[in-house]
Protein backbone atom coordinates (compact mmCIF):
# COMPACT_ATOMS: atom_id res chain seq x y z
CA UNK A 1 0.00 0.00 0.00
CA UNK A 2 2.64 2.46 1.38
CA UNK A 3 4.93 1.18 -2.05
CA UNK A 4 1.65 2.37 -4.54
CA UNK A 5 1.64 4.90 -2.65
CA UNK A 6 5.52 6.05 -3.31
CA UNK A 7 4.76 4.99 -7.10
CA UNK A 8 2.22 7.65 -7.47
CA UNK A 9 3.63 10.40 -5.85
CA UNK A 10 7.06 9.61 -7.81
CA UNK A 11 4.72 9.71 -11.15
CA UNK A 12 3.42 13.49 -10.43
CA UNK A 13 4.82 16.17 -12.35
CA UNK A 14 6.56 18.76 -11.13
CA UNK A 15 3.88 21.28 -11.62
CA UNK A 16 1.60 19.58 -9.74
CA UNK A 17 3.73 18.70 -7.24
CA UNK A 18 4.28 22.46 -6.60
CA UNK A 19 0.83 23.13 -7.06
CA UNK A 20 -0.28 20.82 -4.61
CA UNK A 21 2.50 22.02 -2.06
CA UNK A 22 1.36 26.20 -2.93
CA UNK A 23 -2.85 24.45 -1.99
CA UNK A 24 -1.45 23.36 0.94
CA UNK A 25 0.26 26.27 2.38
CA UNK A 26 -2.36 28.27 1.61
CA UNK A 27 -4.91 25.99 3.13
CA UNK A 28 -2.59 25.64 6.59
CA UNK A 29 -1.48 29.44 6.48
CA UNK A 30 -5.00 30.35 5.41
CA UNK A 31 -6.54 29.05 8.60
CA UNK A 32 -3.62 29.47 10.98
CA UNK A 33 -3.90 32.94 10.31
CA UNK A 34 -7.78 33.52 10.63
CA UNK A 35 -8.06 31.23 13.73
CA UNK A 36 -5.03 33.66 15.11
CA UNK A 37 -6.99 36.68 14.15
CA UNK A 38 -10.35 35.05 15.66
CA UNK A 39 -8.37 34.46 19.55
CA UNK A 40 -6.17 37.96 19.17
CA UNK A 41 -9.89 39.83 18.64
CA UNK A 42 -11.72 37.91 21.57
CA UNK A 43 -8.87 38.28 23.98
CA UNK A 44 -7.59 41.97 23.04
CA UNK A 45 -9.88 43.76 20.93
CA UNK A 46 -12.86 42.76 22.50
CA UNK A 47 -11.91 41.79 25.72
CA UNK A 48 -14.75 44.28 27.30
CA UNK A 49 -17.49 42.86 25.05
CA UNK A 50 -19.87 40.46 26.08
CA UNK A 51 -19.52 36.97 25.64
CA UNK A 52 -22.27 36.77 23.07
CA UNK A 53 -20.68 39.53 20.88
CA UNK A 54 -17.57 37.63 21.06
CA UNK A 55 -18.42 34.15 20.03
CA UNK A 56 -20.79 36.25 17.30
CA UNK A 57 -17.14 38.06 15.95
CA UNK A 58 -15.50 34.62 15.91
CA UNK A 59 -17.67 32.65 14.21
CA UNK A 60 -18.10 35.51 11.57
CA UNK A 61 -13.75 35.37 11.32
CA UNK A 62 -13.81 32.15 11.40
CA UNK A 63 -16.38 31.36 8.14
CA UNK A 64 -15.56 34.79 6.45
CA UNK A 65 -11.67 33.15 6.35
CA UNK A 66 -12.75 29.80 5.88
CA UNK A 67 -14.68 31.08 2.71
CA UNK A 68 -11.66 33.24 1.27
CA UNK A 69 -8.92 30.01 1.82
CA UNK A 70 -11.58 28.17 -0.10
CA UNK A 71 -11.67 30.56 -3.08
CA UNK A 72 -8.28 30.90 -3.25
CA UNK A 73 -7.30 27.40 -3.04
CA UNK A 74 -10.14 27.06 -6.22
CA UNK A 75 -8.16 30.10 -7.68
CA UNK A 76 -4.58 27.85 -7.12
CA UNK A 77 -6.12 25.18 -8.78
CA UNK A 78 -7.08 27.22 -11.47
CA UNK A 79 -11.03 26.85 -11.36
CA UNK A 80 -12.34 29.99 -13.05
CA UNK A 81 -14.24 31.76 -10.48
CA UNK A 82 -17.03 33.47 -12.60
CA UNK A 83 -17.97 29.75 -13.94
CA UNK A 84 -18.01 28.73 -10.93
CA UNK A 85 -20.59 31.21 -9.31
CA UNK A 86 -22.55 30.94 -12.93
CA UNK A 87 -23.20 26.96 -11.79
CA UNK A 88 -23.83 28.27 -8.18
CA UNK A 89 -26.63 30.25 -8.84
CA UNK A 90 -28.66 27.35 -10.76
CA UNK A 91 -27.24 25.02 -8.13
CA UNK A 92 -28.26 27.54 -4.97
CA UNK A 93 -31.84 27.41 -6.85
CA UNK A 94 -32.30 23.77 -6.36
CA UNK A 95 -30.72 23.87 -2.64
CA UNK A 96 -32.53 26.76 -1.91
CA UNK A 97 -36.05 24.89 -2.46
CA UNK A 98 -34.44 21.91 -0.57
CA UNK A 99 -33.66 24.43 2.20
CA UNK A 100 -35.50 26.68 2.84
CA UNK A 101 -36.09 25.96 6.35
CA UNK A 102 -31.94 26.29 7.12
CA UNK A 103 -32.55 29.62 5.47
CA UNK A 104 -34.98 30.85 7.40
CA UNK A 105 -33.32 30.07 10.69
CA UNK A 106 -30.10 31.70 9.03
CA UNK A 107 -32.12 34.76 8.59
CA UNK A 108 -33.88 34.29 11.44
CA UNK A 109 -30.26 33.92 13.59
CA UNK A 110 -29.47 37.18 12.26
CA UNK A 111 -32.30 38.64 13.47
CA UNK A 112 -31.88 37.69 17.29
CA UNK A 113 -27.99 38.56 16.68
CA UNK A 114 -28.88 42.01 15.97
CA UNK A 115 -32.29 42.16 18.24
CA UNK A 116 -30.22 40.83 21.47
CA UNK A 117 -33.47 39.44 23.54
CA UNK A 118 -30.60 37.68 25.43
CA UNK A 119 -27.55 37.00 25.77
CA UNK A 120 -25.76 33.88 26.92
CA UNK A 121 -25.63 33.20 30.51
CA UNK A 122 -29.01 34.26 30.72
CA UNK A 123 -32.38 32.20 31.58
CA UNK A 124 -34.76 31.97 29.19
CA UNK A 125 -38.34 30.50 29.41
CA UNK A 126 -39.70 29.66 25.78
CA UNK A 127 -43.00 27.21 25.76
CA UNK A 128 -42.39 24.81 28.64
CA UNK A 129 -38.84 24.70 28.48
CA UNK A 130 -36.61 26.98 30.95
CA UNK A 131 -32.97 26.89 30.59
CA UNK A 132 -29.71 29.10 30.46
CA UNK A 133 -28.38 29.83 27.42
CA UNK A 134 -25.09 28.24 26.42
CA UNK A 135 -24.47 29.66 22.85
CA UNK A 136 -26.65 31.35 20.14
CA UNK A 137 -25.77 30.26 16.12
CA UNK A 138 -26.71 31.09 13.46
CA UNK A 139 -29.32 27.81 12.81
CA UNK A 140 -30.54 27.70 16.48
CA UNK A 141 -29.86 28.53 20.36
CA UNK A 142 -28.47 25.82 22.89
CA UNK A 143 -30.04 25.81 26.45
CA UNK A 144 -29.31 23.97 29.16
CA UNK A 145 -31.98 23.04 31.48
CA UNK A 146 -32.28 23.07 35.10
CA UNK A 147 -32.14 19.08 35.39
CA UNK A 148 -29.54 19.71 32.95
CA UNK A 149 -30.91 18.33 29.60
CA UNK A 150 -29.09 19.94 26.71
CA UNK A 151 -32.26 21.45 24.30
CA UNK A 152 -31.74 22.80 20.86
CA UNK A 153 -34.35 25.01 19.73
CA UNK A 154 -33.76 26.34 15.93
CA UNK A 155 -34.39 30.22 15.45
CA UNK A 156 -37.03 30.27 13.37
CA UNK A 157 -39.09 29.05 16.24
CA UNK A 158 -37.80 31.56 18.73
CA UNK A 159 -38.53 34.17 16.57
CA UNK A 160 -42.63 33.50 16.03
CA UNK A 161 -42.72 32.59 19.99
CA UNK A 162 -42.93 34.26 23.13
CA UNK A 163 -39.96 34.04 24.66
CA UNK A 164 -39.11 35.55 28.46
CA UNK A 165 -35.86 36.41 29.49
CA UNK A 166 -36.14 35.64 33.56
CA UNK A 167 -32.74 37.27 34.59
CA UNK A 168 -33.02 40.80 31.97
CA UNK A 169 -33.01 43.23 35.07
CA UNK A 170 -31.42 42.68 38.19
CA UNK A 171 -34.24 42.17 40.78
CA UNK A 172 -37.32 40.37 40.46
CA UNK A 173 -40.74 39.70 42.14
CA UNK A 174 -41.80 36.53 43.40
CA UNK A 175 -45.38 36.01 43.97
CA UNK A 176 -47.39 33.35 46.04
CA UNK A 177 -50.84 33.28 45.84
CA UNK A 178 -53.00 31.26 48.67
CA UNK A 179 -56.18 31.65 49.97
CA UNK A 180 -56.67 32.39 53.85
CA UNK A 181 -60.18 30.84 54.94
CA UNK A 182 -63.15 33.14 55.47
CA UNK A 183 -63.87 34.23 59.15
CA UNK A 184 -60.16 35.54 59.97
CA UNK A 185 -59.05 38.42 60.81
CA UNK A 186 -57.29 39.98 57.78
CA UNK A 187 -56.07 43.00 59.00
CA UNK A 188 -53.99 40.98 61.22
CA UNK A 189 -53.40 39.02 58.18
CA UNK A 190 -52.20 42.10 56.81
CA UNK A 191 -49.58 42.90 59.53
CA UNK A 192 -48.21 39.22 59.70
CA UNK A 193 -47.37 39.27 56.18
CA UNK A 194 -45.93 42.45 56.19
CA UNK A 195 -43.86 41.54 58.86
CA UNK A 196 -42.68 37.95 57.51
CA UNK A 197 -41.79 40.15 54.29
CA UNK A 198 -39.78 42.15 56.91
CA UNK A 199 -37.84 39.85 58.59
CA UNK A 200 -36.37 37.39 55.45
CA UNK A 201 -33.19 37.53 54.79
CA UNK A 202 -33.74 37.52 50.99
CA UNK A 203 -36.27 39.69 50.51
CA UNK A 204 -35.80 43.46 49.69
CA UNK A 205 -37.58 46.26 52.02
CA UNK A 206 -37.79 48.40 48.53
CA UNK A 207 -39.53 47.98 46.67
CA UNK A 208 -42.19 46.95 49.16
CA UNK A 209 -43.94 44.31 49.24
CA UNK A 210 -47.62 43.63 47.69
CA UNK A 211 -49.91 42.21 50.22
CA UNK A 212 -53.16 42.29 47.75
CA UNK A 213 -56.16 40.49 48.42
CA UNK A 214 -57.08 39.64 45.06
CA UNK A 215 -60.57 37.49 45.13
CA UNK A 216 -62.95 35.86 47.13
CA UNK A 217 -62.86 32.43 46.26
CA UNK A 218 -65.08 29.38 46.90
CA UNK A 219 -63.12 28.12 49.58
CA UNK A 220 -61.43 31.41 51.48
CA UNK A 221 -60.24 35.13 50.29
CA UNK A 222 -57.38 35.09 47.89
CA UNK A 223 -54.06 36.78 48.56
CA UNK A 224 -51.55 37.79 46.30
CA UNK A 225 -48.12 38.37 48.33
CA UNK A 226 -45.56 39.47 46.58
CA UNK A 227 -41.96 40.09 47.29
CA UNK A 228 -38.88 41.93 45.53
CA UNK A 229 -35.29 40.00 45.48
CA UNK A 230 -32.31 40.01 43.77
CA UNK A 231 -32.23 37.67 40.68
CA UNK A 232 -29.28 35.33 42.05
CA UNK A 233 -31.49 35.14 45.48
CA UNK A 234 -34.42 33.15 44.22
CA UNK A 235 -33.72 29.36 45.45
CA UNK A 236 -33.25 30.69 49.21
CA UNK A 237 -36.26 32.98 49.41
CA UNK A 238 -38.87 30.52 47.67
CA UNK A 239 -37.30 28.08 50.43
CA UNK A 240 -37.58 30.23 53.24
CA UNK A 241 -40.66 31.95 52.36
CA UNK A 242 -42.56 29.42 52.04
CA UNK A 243 -41.21 27.73 55.20
CA UNK A 244 -41.98 31.22 57.30
CA UNK A 245 -45.45 31.45 55.73
CA UNK A 246 -46.36 28.27 56.99
CA UNK A 247 -45.00 28.52 60.55
CA UNK A 248 -45.91 31.73 61.25
CA UNK A 249 -49.42 31.08 60.17
CA UNK A 250 -49.35 28.36 62.22
CA UNK A 251 -48.20 30.71 65.56
CA UNK A 252 -50.91 33.07 64.53
CA UNK A 253 -53.77 31.30 64.01
CA UNK A 254 -54.41 31.69 60.82
CA UNK A 255 -55.92 29.41 58.79
CA UNK A 256 -55.54 28.37 54.83
CA UNK A 257 -58.68 27.83 52.78
CA UNK A 258 -59.13 24.40 51.84
CA UNK A 259 -61.68 22.91 49.42
CA UNK A 260 -65.08 22.16 51.93
CA UNK A 261 -68.47 21.26 51.19
CA UNK A 262 -71.18 21.50 53.55
CA UNK A 263 -73.45 17.93 53.77
CA UNK A 264 -77.07 18.21 55.38
CA UNK A 265 -78.74 15.84 56.22
CA UNK A 266 -82.67 15.04 54.61
CA UNK A 267 -85.62 17.00 56.61
CA UNK A 268 -87.21 15.38 59.81
CA UNK A 269 -90.55 14.80 58.13
CA UNK A 270 -88.62 11.99 55.87
CA UNK A 271 -86.28 10.47 58.33
CA UNK A 272 -87.08 6.78 59.66
CA UNK A 273 -88.95 7.20 63.30
CA UNK A 274 -86.80 6.02 66.23
CA UNK A 275 -86.79 2.45 67.44
CA UNK A 276 -88.86 1.89 69.78
CA UNK A 277 -86.71 -0.05 73.45
CA UNK A 278 -88.28 -3.85 74.24
CA UNK A 279 -90.05 -2.58 78.08
CA UNK A 280 -88.15 -4.11 80.25
CA UNK A 281 -89.88 -5.61 83.98
CA UNK B 1 -11.38 55.68 80.05
CA UNK B 2 -12.68 52.91 77.47
CA UNK B 3 -16.16 52.58 77.65
CA UNK B 4 -17.71 51.36 74.50
CA UNK B 5 -14.38 48.69 74.29
CA UNK B 6 -13.21 50.44 71.72
CA UNK B 7 -9.66 49.05 72.54
CA UNK B 8 -10.65 45.23 71.07
CA UNK B 9 -9.55 46.52 67.82
CA UNK B 10 -6.03 46.46 68.41
CA UNK B 11 -3.75 44.06 67.33
CA UNK B 12 -3.08 40.56 69.00
CA UNK B 13 -1.59 37.62 68.95
CA UNK B 14 -3.09 34.39 68.40
CA UNK B 15 -1.01 31.39 69.48
CA UNK B 16 -1.69 27.67 68.13
CA UNK B 17 -4.72 26.32 69.42
CA UNK B 18 -6.02 29.28 71.41
CA UNK B 19 -9.08 30.62 70.84
CA UNK B 20 -10.35 33.96 71.44
CA UNK B 21 -14.00 35.90 71.64
CA UNK B 22 -15.12 39.37 70.67
CA UNK B 23 -18.10 39.66 71.95
CA UNK B 24 -19.74 42.86 70.56
CA UNK B 25 -23.29 44.34 71.49
CA UNK B 26 -25.20 42.56 68.92
CA UNK B 27 -22.54 39.37 67.56
CA UNK B 28 -20.10 37.03 69.13
CA UNK B 29 -16.97 35.96 66.96
CA UNK B 30 -14.56 33.59 67.67
CA UNK B 31 -11.44 32.65 66.26
CA UNK B 32 -9.36 29.77 66.65
CA UNK B 33 -6.17 28.97 65.25
CA UNK B 34 -5.51 25.09 64.39
CA UNK B 35 -2.44 24.70 62.62
CA UNK B 36 -2.66 26.59 59.47
CA UNK B 37 -6.35 26.94 59.63
CA UNK B 38 -8.35 29.63 61.28
CA UNK B 39 -11.78 28.34 62.87
CA UNK B 40 -14.13 31.20 62.98
CA UNK B 41 -17.36 31.43 64.08
CA UNK B 42 -20.26 34.28 64.19
CA UNK B 43 -23.30 34.11 66.20
CA UNK B 44 -26.16 36.56 67.45
CA UNK B 45 -25.92 37.87 70.75
CA UNK B 46 -29.42 36.72 72.86
CA UNK B 47 -29.18 40.29 74.19
CA UNK B 48 -27.45 43.83 73.26
CA UNK B 49 -24.51 44.43 75.27
CA UNK B 50 -23.65 47.65 75.89
CA UNK B 51 -19.70 47.11 75.25
CA UNK B 52 -17.15 45.21 73.34
CA UNK B 53 -15.03 42.67 74.76
CA UNK B 54 -11.92 40.09 74.06
CA UNK B 55 -11.51 37.70 76.07
CA UNK B 56 -9.50 34.31 75.42
CA UNK B 57 -12.10 31.13 75.55
CA UNK B 58 -10.58 27.47 77.00
CA UNK B 59 -11.24 25.09 73.86
CA UNK B 60 -13.65 22.71 76.27
CA UNK B 61 -15.58 26.55 76.19
CA UNK B 62 -16.12 27.12 72.83
CA UNK B 63 -19.52 26.45 71.47
CA UNK B 64 -20.34 23.19 69.56
CA UNK B 65 -21.82 24.45 66.47
CA UNK B 66 -21.88 23.17 62.77
CA UNK B 67 -21.39 26.93 61.71
CA UNK B 68 -17.97 26.90 62.58
CA UNK B 69 -16.00 27.78 59.33
CA UNK B 70 -12.15 27.06 58.52
CA UNK B 71 -9.72 29.45 56.36
CA UNK B 72 -6.78 27.62 55.23
CA UNK B 73 -4.09 30.75 55.87
CA UNK B 74 -0.24 30.05 56.65
CA UNK B 75 -0.15 33.14 58.82
CA UNK B 76 0.30 33.59 62.30
CA UNK B 77 1.58 35.72 65.21
CA UNK B 78 0.29 39.12 65.44
CA UNK B 79 -3.35 39.57 63.74
CA UNK B 80 -5.09 43.06 63.45
CA UNK B 81 -8.76 43.07 63.64
CA UNK B 82 -9.78 45.88 61.81
CA UNK B 83 -13.45 47.52 61.42
CA UNK B 84 -14.05 47.77 58.00
CA UNK B 85 -17.55 49.69 56.28
CA UNK B 86 -19.92 46.58 54.49
CA UNK B 87 -19.17 45.74 51.24
CA UNK B 88 -22.21 47.64 48.91
CA UNK B 89 -23.62 50.92 49.47
CA UNK B 90 -25.90 51.60 52.55
CA UNK B 91 -29.38 53.28 51.85
CA UNK B 92 -30.31 55.24 55.22
CA UNK B 93 -33.97 55.51 55.98
CA UNK B 94 -34.71 58.08 58.53
CA UNK B 95 -37.41 57.30 61.13
CA UNK B 96 -38.76 60.65 60.48
CA UNK B 97 -39.52 62.91 57.69
CA UNK B 98 -37.39 66.12 57.54
CA UNK B 99 -37.38 68.95 54.61
CA UNK B 100 -34.45 70.92 53.94
CA UNK B 101 -35.22 74.59 52.61
CA UNK B 102 -33.52 75.80 49.72
CA UNK B 103 -30.58 77.74 49.97
CA UNK B 104 -29.90 76.06 53.93
CA UNK B 105 -27.53 73.76 54.72
CA UNK B 106 -26.93 71.41 57.62
CA UNK B 107 -24.82 68.29 59.04
CA UNK B 108 -25.98 64.88 59.92
CA UNK B 109 -24.26 62.13 61.96
CA UNK B 110 -24.77 58.91 60.95
CA UNK B 111 -24.13 55.72 62.93
CA UNK B 112 -22.72 53.15 60.50
CA UNK B 113 -22.48 49.51 61.70
CA UNK B 114 -19.11 47.99 60.42
CA UNK B 115 -17.80 44.58 60.04
CA UNK B 116 -14.83 42.46 61.34
CA UNK B 117 -12.35 41.47 59.66
CA UNK B 118 -9.41 39.69 60.79
CA UNK B 119 -6.07 39.96 58.55
CA UNK B 120 -2.33 39.04 59.61
CA UNK B 121 -0.24 42.33 60.56
CA UNK B 122 1.93 42.24 57.62
CA UNK B 123 3.49 43.25 55.83
CA UNK B 124 1.79 43.02 53.20
CA UNK B 125 -1.60 42.43 55.69
CA UNK B 126 -3.26 39.51 54.20
CA UNK B 127 -7.55 39.59 54.80
CA UNK B 128 -8.80 36.03 56.82
CA UNK B 129 -12.20 37.05 56.77
CA UNK B 130 -15.03 39.46 56.95
CA UNK B 131 -18.19 39.28 59.22
CA UNK B 132 -21.32 41.68 59.50
CA UNK B 133 -21.73 42.70 63.45
CA UNK B 134 -24.68 43.83 62.47
CA UNK B 135 -27.96 42.09 60.43
CA UNK B 136 -28.63 44.48 57.95
CA UNK B 137 -31.57 44.99 55.34
CA UNK B 138 -31.33 44.22 51.62
CA UNK B 139 -32.85 47.08 49.38
CA UNK B 140 -32.54 48.63 46.25
CA UNK B 141 -31.91 51.96 45.19
CA UNK B 142 -33.20 53.14 42.04
CA UNK B 143 -35.11 51.99 39.30
CA UNK B 144 -35.50 48.16 38.56
CA UNK B 145 -33.58 48.19 35.53
CA UNK B 146 -30.45 50.54 36.07
CA UNK B 147 -30.79 50.89 39.77
CA UNK B 148 -27.87 49.16 42.63
CA UNK B 149 -28.10 46.59 45.38
CA UNK B 150 -28.02 47.83 49.07
CA UNK B 151 -27.36 47.05 52.33
CA UNK B 152 -30.64 49.23 53.99
CA UNK B 153 -30.55 51.21 57.43
CA UNK B 154 -33.65 52.57 59.22
CA UNK B 155 -31.77 55.37 61.63
CA UNK B 156 -32.05 58.44 63.17
CA UNK B 157 -30.91 61.59 61.47
CA UNK B 158 -29.09 62.94 64.62
CA UNK B 159 -27.83 66.42 64.40
CA UNK B 160 -26.38 66.28 67.53
CA UNK B 161 -22.97 64.31 68.27
CA UNK B 162 -23.70 64.02 72.04
CA UNK B 163 -27.43 62.52 70.86
CA UNK B 164 -25.13 59.68 68.61
CA UNK B 165 -24.45 55.66 70.76
CA UNK B 166 -20.84 55.53 71.38
CA UNK B 167 -20.38 52.40 70.25
CA UNK B 168 -17.63 50.21 69.23
CA UNK B 169 -19.20 48.66 66.38
CA UNK B 170 -20.28 51.60 64.73
CA UNK B 171 -18.93 54.67 62.71
CA UNK B 172 -19.95 57.91 62.97
CA UNK B 173 -19.96 59.33 59.68
CA UNK B 174 -20.33 63.22 59.54
CA UNK B 175 -22.96 63.86 56.35
CA UNK B 176 -22.90 67.58 55.32
CA UNK B 177 -25.80 68.69 53.05
CA UNK B 178 -26.30 71.71 51.19
CA UNK B 179 -29.37 72.42 49.18
CA UNK B 180 -28.14 74.33 46.00
CA UNK B 181 -31.56 74.26 44.04
CA UNK B 182 -34.80 75.94 44.46
CA UNK B 183 -36.68 72.96 45.53
CA UNK B 184 -37.48 71.51 49.36
CA UNK B 185 -35.15 68.61 49.88
CA UNK B 186 -36.78 65.79 51.86
CA UNK B 187 -34.81 63.15 52.79
CA UNK B 188 -36.81 60.01 52.91
CA UNK B 189 -33.69 57.67 51.57
CA UNK B 190 -29.87 58.43 51.41
CA UNK B 191 -27.48 56.32 49.48
CA UNK B 192 -23.97 56.26 51.27
CA UNK B 193 -21.55 54.72 49.02
CA UNK B 194 -19.86 53.45 52.17
CA UNK B 195 -16.96 51.36 50.24
CA UNK B 196 -15.03 54.68 49.62
CA UNK B 197 -14.94 55.14 53.21
CA UNK B 198 -12.14 54.58 55.63
CA UNK B 199 -12.45 53.71 58.96
CA UNK B 200 -10.41 55.64 62.21
CA UNK B 201 -10.18 55.03 65.69
CA UNK B 202 -10.43 57.78 68.22
CA UNK B 203 -10.81 57.20 71.96
CA UNK B 204 -14.54 56.42 72.30
CA UNK B 205 -15.89 56.44 68.50
CA UNK B 206 -15.11 54.99 65.13
CA UNK B 207 -15.23 57.46 62.22
CA UNK B 208 -15.29 57.67 58.49
CA UNK B 209 -14.41 60.36 56.70
CA UNK B 210 -17.21 63.53 56.50
CA UNK B 211 -19.08 63.79 53.63
CA UNK B 212 -20.11 66.93 51.63
CA UNK B 213 -23.27 66.42 49.33
CA UNK B 214 -24.32 69.35 46.96
CA UNK B 215 -27.79 68.82 46.06
CA UNK B 216 -28.82 70.47 42.71
CA UNK B 217 -32.06 69.38 42.37
CA UNK B 218 -34.21 66.51 41.47
CA UNK B 219 -33.35 66.29 37.98
CA UNK B 220 -29.84 66.82 38.38
CA UNK B 221 -26.48 64.88 39.72
CA UNK B 222 -25.42 65.05 43.10
CA UNK B 223 -22.10 66.26 43.67
CA UNK B 224 -20.50 64.25 46.46
CA UNK B 225 -16.83 65.00 47.84
CA UNK B 226 -15.36 62.73 50.21
CA UNK B 227 -13.24 64.20 52.78
CA UNK B 228 -9.00 62.28 52.31
CA UNK B 229 -8.33 63.32 55.91
CA UNK B 230 -9.76 62.11 58.77
CA UNK B 231 -12.70 63.88 60.56
CA UNK B 232 -11.69 67.04 62.83
CA UNK B 233 -14.39 66.41 65.66
CA UNK B 234 -11.81 64.43 67.60
CA UNK B 235 -7.85 64.53 67.47
CA UNK B 236 -5.81 62.04 67.17
CA UNK B 237 -7.17 59.80 64.67
CA UNK B 238 -6.37 56.52 64.11
CA UNK B 239 -6.65 55.08 59.90
CA UNK B 240 -8.20 51.82 61.28
CA UNK B 241 -8.96 50.49 57.94
CA UNK B 242 -8.71 51.69 54.43
CA UNK B 243 -11.78 52.17 52.11
CA UNK B 244 -12.52 48.82 50.09
CA UNK B 245 -12.85 50.83 46.94
CA UNK B 246 -11.08 54.45 47.50
CA UNK B 247 -12.70 57.50 45.69
CA UNK B 248 -11.69 60.22 43.55
CA UNK B 249 -12.10 63.68 45.87
CA UNK B 250 -15.11 64.77 43.86
CA UNK B 251 -18.03 62.56 42.97
CA UNK B 252 -21.32 62.73 41.12
CA UNK B 253 -24.01 60.27 41.98
CA UNK B 254 -27.63 59.86 42.44
CA UNK B 255 -27.89 59.55 45.95
CA UNK B 256 -31.39 60.97 47.39
CA UNK B 257 -34.33 59.15 46.68
CA UNK B 258 -37.24 61.24 46.91
CA UNK B 259 -40.29 59.61 45.05
CA UNK B 260 -41.16 56.19 45.29
CA UNK B 261 -40.68 54.64 41.43
CA UNK B 262 -41.90 51.60 42.49
CA UNK B 263 -46.07 52.25 43.20
CA UNK B 264 -46.89 50.14 39.87
CA UNK B 265 -48.59 46.29 40.90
Amino acid sequence: MFQQFVNWFHSLSAEVLTKGLRVAITVVLGLVLFRLLAAVTQRYLMRKSTLQRRMVARKAITYSGFVLVLLAVLGELGVKLTALLGAAGIVGIAVGFASQTSVSNIISGLFLISEKPFAIGDVIRIGGTTGIIQSIDLLSIKIRTFDNMFVRIPNEKILSSEVTNVTRFPIRRMDLVFQVDYGQDLARVLAVLGEIARVNPWSLDEPEPVILFTEFKESGIEIQFGLWFAKTDFMPLKNSIMQDVTSRFAVEGIRFAHPRRTIRPDAPARRAPPRKRAATS
Amino acid sequence: MDRTGISVWEAVDIPQRKCLQWRFPSRSIWVERVETEWHVLSLPEAARQHMATRMAVARSMKPRSTEWRHYLHRAGGQMRPSPVLPDRPVVIRPDRELTLLPGQSTIFYLGIPVWFRLSTKGPPPARIFDEPLEGLTRTWFGDPVTGELCWGLATRLHHSLDSVDTAADHAVCPLEIENDSETDLEFQKICIHVENLSVFRGRQRLWTNSLHVVFKGPDQVTQIEIAREPPGLEQNLELAAQARQPAAGWNIRKTFGMLKSFTDF
